[in-house]
């Protein structure tokens, strides 16, 4: 069961670290999971490794992720890094019809069909 | 999202036809019941399958009166039927031979229709017709008339 | 709004939908004027590429006028006539930077989807299927664009509709195809394909100096628009003659061709024999995805030392790759989703400049409501059909 996830942000080590912490762009989930995040360069002009490592991970919400197989976990930290990654690069985080919110694990299981939203849909996904 | 089921309605046509003529002819005489009810009873269904298949309405239809759906609902009766027959009958009685054909033909439809894809029209033709009247191009012209696209390269 | 909507299998329709909205600030909102069917969507029409749901717009060759932008774009006004780019490009990820915009890092939000079938996610795409995102495409009145400081250019009111609504897709799909064939002057390059990006990459070899362009295909009206029209030098009809790879080296005194382009994909037609046979079973039957054959008589037929170049769209696997051929012959493969931001402006100069009229390609031009029809059409390639476009 793989409990490694990294991401590659095109920005400097002291940026992604700064931003890492600021409010509008903190990956809440990996927060809350207590994981090891470490930064390192990538080589080139590639940017910053965020590196996130779920084993390290203690109490019961790690405990429950470890009987339930891990992955729900380690999905949900893909996307927090995605979202992370979108944030910081782009500005925002690209929604599809399919997937309104952007990238959610969620979403995966149930898209909506790749149609505009209609008006209580925008309400509920918040535009 | 769960895979689409492999079998369009061609395919199913395909073998709707082709599984109808083999129970129609060698199909008794390979399973061992030639000449017995079960052939009779195997080839009436085999005839009655072929019989609304020819109007149903997907690729291989000839008349398109019976929806697709509803073609794949009377295979399902028509299977259960054929399996229960030799019971009902009592023919079953008689040896493995008089009820296992049937059994085993119904099986072999429900499997099918678990793999059969009951949406879109299968493998149809569109009205060309109707395309080339409202077309506003005349694809003829545009393939052998004028002059060549592309400028050589300098 | 109306818009095409892939409704099961070999099925669209023409349905109402809601209006598209800005969802972020860098999107804004087109109204389409013109949009295509391409052959990739067929792929979508027939089944073969999972993901794609009941209610989702096709359509990713597309332009009109923008109607509104979001807060984030500046370089494009309300009024302006643009044709969008198929990719969905972000401009500041790595890849963008380095004008891979194909594989745009940030685009997809269902990049944990798409993760899971190449390794790797690769970026948006308009109207097609979830994997790419579920973007909702352009056979549609209005659609919105995402990333709208990146994609679309801008284009005079001197050229029709025809004339640059290829710069969204075809024309530099066919472009790059022929430009991986590294051309110097001189070359024979070999097209599998005279469907319309074929036809492009027969143009755009012949733009860039190939001194002999044979176009392969099985419709003798798209062989005769290759050479009318396209500029193909030579012409292999697989339907009188099966056996491609011979013919390629009578045509070139037994060298075979120096590139190779494969504008065919995943849907080959070509195939003869017990392999073409078990390959459209197992299709049928979706235990493979992809038909090799014409990949495969490519990389047999290139010449020792040459150039495979791979624009037609694959989705999965293929059985049997001729890896024995590949690798002692020497070959180079390249492929890709085409990378359309790259080529947008130069492509448009060219068509300014006379060098070529992309409209050539257009047989068929219908009004949107008989997109189901021109689907059908186009998919049995009848009427001598070899590009379709609809107006909403």
């Amino acid at each position: 069961m793989r409990s490694k996830a990294a991401i590659t942000v095109h920005r400097s080590r002291e940026e992604v670290a700064r931003l890492w912490r600021d409010e509008a762009y903190r990956p809440e989930y990996i927060e809350e999971q207590d994981a090891a995040v470490s930064f390192k360069d990538a080589p080139g002009d590639r940017g910053t490794e965020i590196h996130v490592d779920l084993e390290r991970s203690g109490g019961i919400s790690g405990l429950a992720a470890k009987l339930t197989g891990g992955q729900p976990a380690l999905a949900k930290v893909k996307d927090d890094l995605r979202r992370f990654k979108q944030r910081v690069e782009t500005g925002e985080v690209p929604r599809s019809d399919g997937a309104p919110e952007g990238e959610r694990f969620e979403r995966k299981l149930k898209q909506r069909p790749a149609q505009p939203l209609s008006e209580s849909e925008l309400e509920k996904v918040g535009v | 999202m769960r895979r689409r089921k492999p079998v369009d309605a061609t395919l199913h046509g395909v073998v709707d036809y082709n599984a109808g003529a083999l129970l129609l002819t060698a199909f008794p005489r390979l399973a061992g019941i030639e000449g017995t009810r079960s052939a009779k009873q195997v080839r009436t269904a085999a005839a009655v399958h072929a019989g609304y298949s020819t109007l149903t309405d997907y690729p291989l239809g000839m008349v398109k009166l019976i929806p697709f759906k509803a073609h794949l609902a009377i295979d399902a009766l028509g299977a259960a039927a054929l399996a229960a027959t030799p019971f009902v009958t009592g023919q079953f009685k008689q040896g493995t031979r008089q009820w296992l054909p049937h059994v085993g033909l119904a099986l072999f439809e429900l499997m099918s229709l678990a793999i059969t894809d009951p949406t879109g029209r299968g493998d149809y033709h569109g009205d060309v017709e109707a395309v080339r009247r409202a077309n506003r191009e005349d694809p003829h012209r545009k393939i052998h008339d004028g002059s060549r696209a592309v400028a050589v390269s300098t | 709004m109306r818009a095409t909507v892939w409704s099961g299998r070999n099925t669209v329709q023409v349905e109402n939908v809601p209006d598209p909205k800005i969802l972020n600030d860098r999107d804004a909102i087109v109204r389409i004027t013109s949009t295509a069917i391409c052959g990739s969507d067929l792929h979508l029409y027939d089944g073969y590429i999972p993901t794609v749901k009941r209610g989702d717009i096709l359509g990713h060759e597309f332009m009109g006028e923008v109607v509104e932008t979001g807060r984030g774009v500046s370089n494009l006004q309300v009024g302006d006539r643009v044709v969008v780019p198929f990719p969905i490009a972000c401009g500041n990820c790595w890849s963008c930077e380095h004008e891979l915009y194909s594989v745009c890092e940030n685009s997809n939000p269902n990049a944990g989807l798409a993760e899971k079938t190449f390794g790797h996610p690769t970026c948006g795409i308009f109207g097609y299927s979830h994997l790419t995102g579920g973007y909702a495409g352009g056979q549609a009145e209005y659609a919105r664009v995402p990333f709208a400081d990146v994609g679309p250019i801008k284009v005079e009111d001197d050229l029709t509709d025809e004339q640059v609504l290829f710069l969204s897709d075809i024309f530099p799909t066919g472009y790059m195809g022929a430009e991986f064939c590294d051309i110097g002057g001189g070359e024979v390059i070999a097209v599998f394909g005279a469907g319309p990006v074929g036809q492009f990459a027969i143009a755009s070899a012949v733009l860039l100096g190939a001194e002999r362009v044979i176009a392969i295909d099985g419709y003798d009206y798209r062989l005769q628009m290759a050479l009318n029209k396209a500029g193909a030098t030579d012409a292999i009809n697989f339907n009188e003659d099966p056996d491609i790879v011979e013919q390629l080296k009578d045509l070139t005194g037994g060298r075979g061709p120096d590139a190779v382009i494969d504008a065919v994909g995943m849907e080959a037609a070509h195939g003869h024999g017990a392999l073409h046979t078990v390959e459209r079973v197992k299709q049928a039957t979706r235990s493979e995805s992809d038909r090799g054959h014409a990949l495969r008589d490519a990389i047999l037929a290139c010449r020792p030392g040459g150039i495979v170049s791979v624009i037609g769209v694959y989705g999965g696997l293929i059985d049997k790759f001729p890896s024995g051929a590949f690798m002692n012959k020497g070959l180079t493969l390249k492929a890709g989703q085409c990378h359309v931001q790259r080529y947008t402006r130069p492509l448009y100069e060219r068509i300014r400049k006379g060098e070529i009229d992309p409209s050539f390609v257009v047989t068929h031009r219908l009004e949107l409501g008989m997109a189901p029809d021109g689907y059908e059409t186009f998919k049995h390639k009848q009427d001598e059909c070899v590009k379709v476009v609809l107006n909403p």
